[in-house]
């Protein structure tokens, strides 16, 4: 439904832009917004103060919807599917040098990312097609590599999906969080 | 929803008050910016921004067409910036001085990435990644698409600047309280339209 409004919406944007020249057919704010988290954390901060300490690693762009008292994993992001770690546009994860994840290389470059969730762990997808919207037409040909990472538990709800990275001691955690449930994705730069 | 408005307001009416009360000698090399230290209490992992982050393509809603069409060629242009809200501020001339670098946006600097060359006021611009920012005057800005990638959008490093444009500025028929950028389809490929407050600003590229 929501991919139908929205391409009846690019419909209309795209015969308004040839109708009107005035740009008043502007886009409206996602109520998913995205955001970018970086590795090191922080990274854009720190190249315009002169204090980065180690080389750019990973980035990660992905829309952030909200919990509004629903109930999210086994209800809203259903066990067992694919889910596109977010909302709108397929997150993005872009490596800048060849990292490894569950053991197999994955060169540098832009990959997209899901996940199929189960009440104890969460197999996290990294996926050749980038540039896409959602899971729709995830296509598991295209996978570089799946990943078991176990749920932990949260101490606090989080009311945003959340994705951030830090570091382990072989590298870097990509780190998942929503409602009460936290899965940490190993990405190792050895 | 209401609280949170208030919040934002109040940040922004905070932020606002301490830019005018600096010394206009001392210029610190960063400005303010209440996003990089705003913590939302019920998030103890990633705070939400403000200004939330965007993202458009050229084709419009290219993933969207990818999905329901499975095209296969890769898009021509995408641009991911910050939409900062108007909030009942005076945006140019005001927030936004004159004839002084803007980040076209809030918070990360704009990134646009070129899928393929084009052209752009005659000059091949791309295949590639440009941080992009521009110097706003009254009837006209200039457009900067810089190499500096994956910089904070408060500080330019103008040594590293690529390509400058200049273009006109029009008005837009209706006050635009979301800054917005959004590719819309020419005869000769597309316009980066720019839009915020009564300002709209146009970058002509055009696809062979």
């Amino acid at each position: 439904m929501k991919n139908l409004l929205f391409l009846t919406l690019s419909i209309l944007t795209l015969s308004a832009a040839q109708a009107q020249n005035n740009g008043s057919k502007v886009p409206a704010l996602d109520k998913s917004p995205m955001d970018m988290a970086y590795y090191p954390a922080n990274y854009p901060v720190l190249k315009i103060q002169d204090k980065t300490t180690e080389p750019l690693v990973a980035r990660v762009i992905y829309s952030r919807p909200q919990k509004n008292n629903r109930a999210v994993f086994g209800e809203l992001v259903e066990f067992n599917k694919v889910w596109r770690l977010g909302a709108n546009e397929a997150t993005e994860v872009e490596f800048y040098r060849d990292v490894k994840i569950g053991g197999k290389k994955v060169p540098k470059g832009k990959y997209t990312m899901y996940a199929v969730v189960s009440p104890t762990e969460w197999n996290i997808i990294i996926n050749k097609e980038t540039d896409i919207w959602g899971a729709f037409k995830y296509d598991e040909k295209k996978d570089v590599v799946r990943v078991n990472v176990p749920v932990q538990k949260t101490n606090e709800m989080v009311e945003p999906f959340s994705m951030y990275f830090d570091k382990n001691t072989n590298g870097v955690n990509l780190n998942m969080a929503w409602e009460n449930q936290l899965v940490a994705l190993p990405i190792s730069l050895k | 929803m209401n609280r949170i408005l208030a919040m934002t307001a109040l940040l922004f009416l905070l932020s606002c008050n301490e830019a005018e009360n600096e010394p206009v000698a001392v210029k610190p090399p960063l400005r303010p910016d209440s996003n990089i230290i705003r913590k939302e209490p019920n998030n103890p992992y990633v705070s939400k921004d403000v200004s939330a982050m965007d993202i458009s393509y050229f084709p419009d809603d290219y993933p969207v067409l990818k999905m329901t069409r499975g095209i296969s060629n890769p898009p021509v242009a995408r641009v991911i910036y910050s939409r900062p809200h108007r909030q009942g501020r005076k945006i140019f001339g005001g927030l936004l001085k004159w004839g002084e670098p803007w980040r076209l946006g809030a918070n990360e600097a704009t990134e646009i990435e070129f899928f393929r060359s084009v052209t752009i006021q005659g000059k091949r611009v791309g295949p590639g990644r440009f941080v992009m920012y521009a110097v706003p005057q009254e009837k006209e800005w200039s457009i900067i698409l810089n190499s500096n990638t994956y910089s904070w959008g408060l500080k330019q490093d103008s040594t590293k600047n690529v390509h400058q444009f200049r273009v006109p500025v029009q008005a837009t028929p209706s006050t635009v309280e979301d800054f917005t950028m959004v590719f819309q389809r020419t005869g000769t490929g597309a316009d980066l339209v720019i839009a915020w407050e009564d300002v709209v600003a146009r970058l002509p590229i055009t696809i062979k």
